[in-house]
């Protein structure tokens, strides 16, 4: 068997290419953290008041932010206070309390999901019900907190 | 005048000395390109580049003035379009321009389909293509969320929601291109640097070698035409009808421009319910009337998840095609492909047309 002998300079192309193979992880891993979304130093509070009772008329809703996360609180028709998460289980749009068809419920604009007032996904793509939050009225303020 | 002449061509000497572009001109003088009954589908190639122009000349202007954060963005784009002298004009013509480049890109890249351009030797220049076509997609997506209005604001919370469920990969990339749990202001600024940096440093890279190509390896002519003519010179015959495809393209672009200025809808406002009626972009819309019509779940799996599939076998296949359609590399007739063209073309109008109508 007739088998050439390296060069150096075959020898120092494939140290090179070694190199270069092994450089791409430590820099690509450093891009990729230097990327990542930072942790959110805020922390998660227990509970929100929303509004004063008088302030979200029966059969009308309002958004507010919550931990971060957009939060729908209803006054549905028979004087409740109901509160979920505001965010679609589709595709995350928001929501809005709407009472087309003779029925209260939360709609979709996007893509036509609807929930009804237990959060429960009745109609269109949204694969699962909206999470629901714990609402209570204090000294005649409306508050959410977590369940 | 003499004097003029000669100092004139002892200038164009030294360049030639220093920058030997005679030899290119040669080139292009001696490159032929082909006469036919289907020659005037070429000319979309060169239409589509023409709008990629216009896009980096307005967009350079628009950055003059954009200010990528969610206080200042969308103020930033009324002051341009309002205050600054002929700013709704340059931002028309740049979001009609990015509508113009799409359709044109369709027109070539099914037009090279269907004449089986992709054949051997030419498989590289249309997976480049593919890759650029993907590339023009993401620069709509991205430009899109820009002026922080309302659409945009609900169309970017969709888009990225959509891979969310690919497995083990989703959640990462979704976070990675937000920046954030949700869509604000680390999105904004990772949607600005990736439409004004990344992608048109990737697209001038890929375009180069898709064109560099197509002067290597000349026009296709499809299977079974006969030609129409002796081929004509690349240069300077066929640039000069290329300009006029140009000329007719600038025209009708800065008239839709003039006559239909592109609007601007409320600032984007991330606690209110999604506006009704809400629709992407028109080349975005194959994708969202499926995923409106995907059921939730099937046997247990979600919709969504197996549209992303699909999607993703589509867009493999079609990056593959030229490996796959055999018959077309041996030069025979390859019905098939021909009628999986035509059904796809169906199906992205058929979509387009029902996202308007429901």
């Amino acid at each position: 068997m007739n088998r050439k002998s390296p060069t150096r300079r075959d020898f120092l192309g494939k140290l090179l290419g070694a190199w270069s193979l092994l450089a791409a992880v430590p820099v690509g891993s450093m891009i990729l953290q230097y990327l990542a979304p930072l942790k959110s130093k805020e922390t998660l509070k227990e509970s929100l008041r929303v509004a004063a009772v008088g302030d979200i008329e029966a059969g009308t809703a309002k958004i507010v932010r919550f931990n971060k996360e957009p939060v729908i609180v209803v006054h549905t028709g028979t004087g409740q206070f109901k509160a979920f998460s505001a965010r679609c289980t589709h595709l995350g749009c928001i929501v809005k309390y709407d009472t087309d068809g003779g029925w209260p419920h939360l709609h979709c604009n996007c893509h036509g999901s609807e929930f009804d007032m237990n959060g429960k996904n009745v109609a269109g793509p949204a694969p699962k019900p909206l999470a629901p939050l714990k609402v209570s009225v204090q000294e005649s303020s409306i508050i959410v907190s977590r369940v | 005048m003499v004097t003029i002449i000669t100092s004139r061509h002892a200038i164009i000497q030294w360049l030639e000395d220093r920058v030997p572009l005679r030899s290119v001109v040669d080139y292009l003088s001696k490159k032929k390109v082909p006469r036919h009954k289907h020659s005037f589908w070429y000319y979309f190639g060169g239409l589509t580049l023409f709008f990629f122009i216009v896009q980096i000349i307005t967009g350079i202007l628009l950055s003059f003035y954009y200010k990528p954060s969610p206080s200042h963005a969308y103020e930033s784009v009324q002051m341009i379009v309002n205050e600054v002298p002929h700013g709704w004009f340059i931002r028309s013509i740049h979001s009609w321009s990015a509508n113009f480049m799409v359709g044109s890109l369709f027109i070539h890249m099914f037009s090279v389909f269907l004449m089986k351009a992709y054949r051997k030797p030419r498989e590289l220049m249309w997976i480049s293509g593919v890759l650029l076509m993907f590339l023009v997609l993401a620069f709509g997506f991205t430009g899109y969320l820009l002026p922080w209005d309302t659409m945009a604001y609900f169309a970017t919370v969709i888009g990225t929601e959509v891979p969310k469920t690919l497995p083990i990969i989703g959640d990462w990339g979704v976070s990675l291109l937000k920046g954030s749990d949700e869509v604000g202001s680390e999105t904004l600024t990772r949607m600005y640097s990736i439409h004004i940096i990344i992608l048109p440093l990737s697209a001038l890279v890929i375009m180069s070698f898709h064109l560099l190509l197509n002067q290597l390896l000349g026009s296709s002519i499809p299977r079974g035409t006969i030609e129409g003519g002796p081929p004509i010179r690349f240069f300077p015959n066929f640039m000069y009808r290329d300009l006029i495809a140009w000329t007719i393209g600038l025209i009708s672009l800065l008239a839709i421009a003039i006559m239909l200025p592109w609007g601007l809808s409320d600032k984007a406002d991330p606690l209110a319910s999604a506006p009704l009626g809400i629709k992407p972009e028109w080349y975005f819309l194959p994708l969202y009337q499926t995923l409106r019509m995907a059921p939730a779940t099937v046997f247990t799996l979600n919709g969504e998840l197996i549209v992303n599939v699909v999607v993703g076998i589509v867009a493999t296949f079609w990056f593959a095609i030229p490996f796959i359609d055999r018959k077309a590399n041996r030069g025979q007739k390859s019905t098939a492909f021909t009628l999986l063209g035509i059904v796809l073309i169906l199906y992205l109008a058929t979509t387009i047309l029902l996202a308007y109508t429901t």
